[in-house]
C-alpha cells in the first residue's frame, strides 16, 4: 500500500506528495498557456503601414489603369462630357491607393473642391469607402447629369458633380476629391493630394 | 485446408485485431430508418468528395502571387496554375465538382440541421451534438470561403478583399485578426500561402476532429426515433431502439445514397460551370457586379441595407457598417441556433422524434427565421429589383413577421385549443 506513503509529509518542509504534484501541474498549464499566447502574439506579421497609403505627387501625370491602352497618358481631348475612366499616376500603378476615377462633367456644385477641377475633369478615389472594390461609372447616354459612380459589391451610390457625396448604400463618407488640371500640351496631370481618406473606414 | 483464402486473411486479421468482437460491437448497432436521417450523412459524403478532389488539385496548384508568362500574359502563378488545372483532360471537371461538392456540403448541412430543429432532436440529451453541428457547419463554411481565394481571379481578389475589412472592422482586436488571418495587409503575397495552409491543413483537420466528435456523440446517445416506433410491439417488449443493423443494412443504403450523390454531382458539373476563372481574368483594377456564393448572400445582402452614417464607439471599440453587417449580424444569427437548446428544454431525456405540426411555437419561429433569411438573400438583389435599402428593410420586417404569425396561428388552429404536455409550447 502507498498510502501511508502518499500522505506522508516530506521531512520538515510540510509538503505532501498530493499538494506538491499539483503544483508542478498547475504550474505547468499556466506556463503552457503563457507560451502559447506569446506564440499568438508572433504569429501575427507587423503591421505594413496599414490601410491605403497614396503616392500620388502633384505634377504626376495620369494614365488609363486599363484596357488596352493601359499605362497610355489620358488625352483630354479623348473624353467628352459624361465619360470617365479610371486612372493610376504615370509609373505608380503597382499601389492599389493610388487609382482614381477621371470623370468629365460640366455642372460641378459644392461641396466639389472646384479649385481641384479644371475644363469639368474631376478625380476622386475610386477605392469604395465601403469595403474596398472599385467603384464604377454608371453612364446614362444623352444625360451625364443622371450618371453616377456605383460600387457593384455592396451598391454605394456617389454623386461627383457634388463632390461624390453618398446619395445611397452603406458607405459612410464620400470618395475623396483630388485636384486635376489640362496642361498645354493637353495631357492631364495631378495638382493636390487627396482632400480626405482614401479607402475603407475601418 | 478446407477453408477458402479470404476467410484465412480474415482469421489472420481476427487473431490479431479481435474483428469478431469489433463486428459485434459496432457493425451491428442499430440504425434507426427514416429518410430523414440521411441528410448527415450526405454531407458527410459530399466532404469525402471534397477530400478526393482537393487531394488531385493540390498536386497541380501552386500557393503563389508571384508573377508569371501565360500565354505571354503575365499573371499570378497561382491563377496560372488553376488555369492549367482548367486546361487538363478531365482537370475543369474535378475543380467544379470540388466546387459543387462545397455548395451541397453546405446545403447538406443545413438540410440536415432545420431536420433535427424541426423534429426537436436538439433537446436532451443532445444538446452537445447540436452546438458541435453549429461548429461544423461555421468551420465549413470557413473552409468555403478560404478556397475563394486561392484561384487569385478578380473575383478571388474582390471577395477576400471584403472579408479582410470586414476581419479589421472587428473591434479592438480587429488589426491584430486580421493580420493573423491574412498574413499581414491585403493584398499581399504573404495571404495566398496562409490561406493554402488554412484551406488544405487546419480547416480540415478541425473538420475531421469535429466530424469525429459528432459520430461518437451520436453512436454514445443513438439517433430519435420516428414516432411510429412507440407503437411497434418491438418497443412494447422493452427494445431500446428500433432499426436496422449498420452492417450490411445501413451499409448498403448508405452506399447507394453516396453513389446517387456522387451521380447528381458529376451531371450538375458536366452542365453547369461554377467559378469560371478564365472569364473573370487575373486580378485587375476594376470591379464588376459579383455575388458570393449562395450561402453567404443573407450576410451579403445585410451589408447592402445598413446605412452608411451607422456607426460609433463603445469603450474604445468602434463600431462601423462592415462591423454590423459582417460581424456582429453573423455572431447574432449564430448565437440564435446556440440558444435554441436553452429556449426549448425538456426534463427527461427524449427518445422520439417531436412532430412539427404539434410544435406551433417552435415550427412557426423556425419558419419566420427562414423568412428572415431568405429576405435577406433578396436584399442582396435590391440593385436589379430596384428597391431602395429602407423599403427593403419595411418589406423584410413585414414578411418575416407575416410568416411567423400566420404560420403560428394556423398551427395552433390546427391543434385546436388543447394543451399536450411539452408538445405544445408557447
Amino acid at each position: 500500500m502507498v498510502k501511508g506513503n502518499a500522505g506522508t509529509t516530506g521531512d520538515k518542509t510540510g509538503i505532501t506528495r498530493r499538494r506538491f504534484t499539483l503544483g508542478v501541474l498547475v504550474a505547468s498549464v499556466v506556463g503552457a498557456c503563457g507560451s502559447l499566447l506569446a506564440m499568438l502574439t508572433v504569429l501575427s506579421p507587423e503591421k505594413k503601414g496599414g490601410g491605403y497609403v497614396t503616392t500620388i505627387k502633384p505634377g504626376d501625370g495620369l494614365v488609363y489603369a486599363q484596357g488596352s491602352n493601359m499605362g497610355v497618358d489620358i488625352q483630354a481631348s479623348s473624353m467628352k462630357v459624361g465619360d470617365a475612366v479610371l486612372a493610376y499616376p504615370a509609373g505608380k500603378s503597382s499601389n492599389p491607393a493610388n487609382l482614381v476615377q477621371l470623370i468629365k462633367l460640366t455642372e460641378l456644385k459644392p461641396p466639389t473642391n472646384l479649385a481641384l477641377t479644371d475644363q469639368g475633369f474631376v478625380a476622386y478615389s475610386a477605392i469604395c469607402t465601403h469595403l474596398g472594390c472599385t467603384v464604377s461609372w454608371v453612364a446614362n447616354q444623352g444625360s451625364p447629369a443622371t450618371s453616377y459612380t456605383e460600387c457593384f459589391c455592396h451598391n454605394s451610390i456617389f454623386d461627383p458633380a457634388r463632390g461624390a457625396k453618398v446619395m445611397g448604400g452603406p458607405a459612410p463618407i464620400p470618395l475623396a476629391q483630388i485636384g486635376v488640371k489640362v496642361t498645354s500640351d493637353g495631357k492631364l496631370v495631378f495638382t493636390s493630394d487627396f482632400t480626405g481618406p482614401i479607402g475603407p473606414q475601418v | 485446408m478446407g477453408k477458402g483464402g479470404g476467410a484465412m486473411i480474415f482469421q489472420w486479421f481476427d487473431e490479431r485485431l479481435e474483428l469478431k468482437k469489433f463486428k459485434d460491437k459496432f457493425l451491428a448497432k442499430t440504425f434507426p430508418t427514416h429518410p430523414a436521417f440521411l441528410l448527415g450523412e450526405m454531407a458527410l459524403f459530399c466532404f469525402v468528395t471534397l477530400t478526393v478532389t482537393g487531394i488531385f488539385l493540390g498536386f497541380l496548384y501552386e500557393p503563389s502571387t508571384k508573377l508569371i508568362s501565360l500565354f505571354g500574359a503575365m499573371v499570378p502563378s497561382a491563377y496560372a496554375s488553376v488555369v492549367k488545372i482548367d486546361l487538363l483532360p478531365m482537370g475543369m471537371i474535378v475543380r467544379r465538382i470540388h466546387h459543387w461538392s462545397a455548395m451541397l456540403m453546405i446545403a447538406a448541412i443545413l438540410a440536415h440541421l432545420m431536420r433535427i430543429y424541426f423534429t426537436a432532436a436538439y433537446r436532451k440529451p443532445r444538446e452537445i451534438n447540436w452546438f458541435v453541428g453549429l461548429g461544423l457547419w461555421g468551420i465549413t463554411m470557413l473552409a468555403a470561403f478560404t478556397g475563394y481565394l486561392l484561384p487569385y481571379s478578380q473575383f478571388s481578389v474582390t471577395a477576400t478583399s471584403i472579408a479582410y475589412y470586414i476581419a479589421k472592422s472587428v473591434p479592438w482586436i480587429g488589426d491584430w485578426i486580421s493580420r493573423l488571418l491574412f498574413a499581414g495587409d491585403f493584398p499581399s503575397e504573404g495571404t495566398v500561402p496562409r490561406f493554402f495552409f488554412m484551406h488544405v491543413m487546419l480547416i480540415p483537420i478541425m473538420l475531421i476532429g469535429l466530424i469525429g466528435l459528432h459520430m461518437v456523440i451520436l453512436v454514445k446517445q443513438k439517433h430519435t426515433e420516428p414516432p411510429s416506433n412507440r407503437n411497434r410491439k418491438e418497443a412494447q417488449a422493452g427494445k431500446k431502439l428500433i432499426g436496422i443493423p449498420v452492417w450490411p443494412e445501413q451499409a448498403v443504403i448508405s452506399m447507394s445514397v453516396y453513389l446517387f450523390l456522387l451521380f447528381v454531382i458529376a451531371l450538375i458539373s458536366t452542365y453547369i460551370p461554377l467559378n469560371p476563372i478564365e472569364m473573370y481574368g487575373p486580378p485587375s483594377p476594376g470591379t464588376p457586379v459579383m455575388r458570393p456564393d449562395w450561402y453567404f448572400l443573407p450576410i451579403y445582402g445585410f451589408l447592402k441595407l445598413i446605412p452608411g452614417d451607422l456607426s460609433f464607439s463603445i469603450l474604445g471599440g468602434k463600431i462601423t457598417p462592415e462591423t454590423i453587417g459582417g460581424v456582429l449580424f453573423p455572431g447574432f444569427l449564430f448565437l440564435v441556433f446556440g440558444l435554441i437548446p436553452f429556449l426549448d428544454r425538456v426534463k427527461e431525456a427524449q427518445p422520439y422524434m417531436e412532430n412539427p405540426l404539434r410544435r406551433p411555437f417552435m415550427t412557426s419561429f423556425g419558419i419566420g427565421g427562414g423568412v428572415f433569411l431568405c429576405m435577406n438573400v433578396v436584399a442582396g438583389y435590391i440593385d436589379v429589383l430596384h428597391i431602395t435599402p429602407k423599403a427593403m428593410i419595411t418589406r423584410m420586417i413585414l414578411a418575416t413577421l407575416a410568416a411567423w404569425g400566420i404560420s403560428y396561428a394556423l398551427l395552433r388552429l390546427y391543434n385546436g385549443k388543447e394543451k399536450r404536455g411539452n408538445n405544445v409550447k408557447g
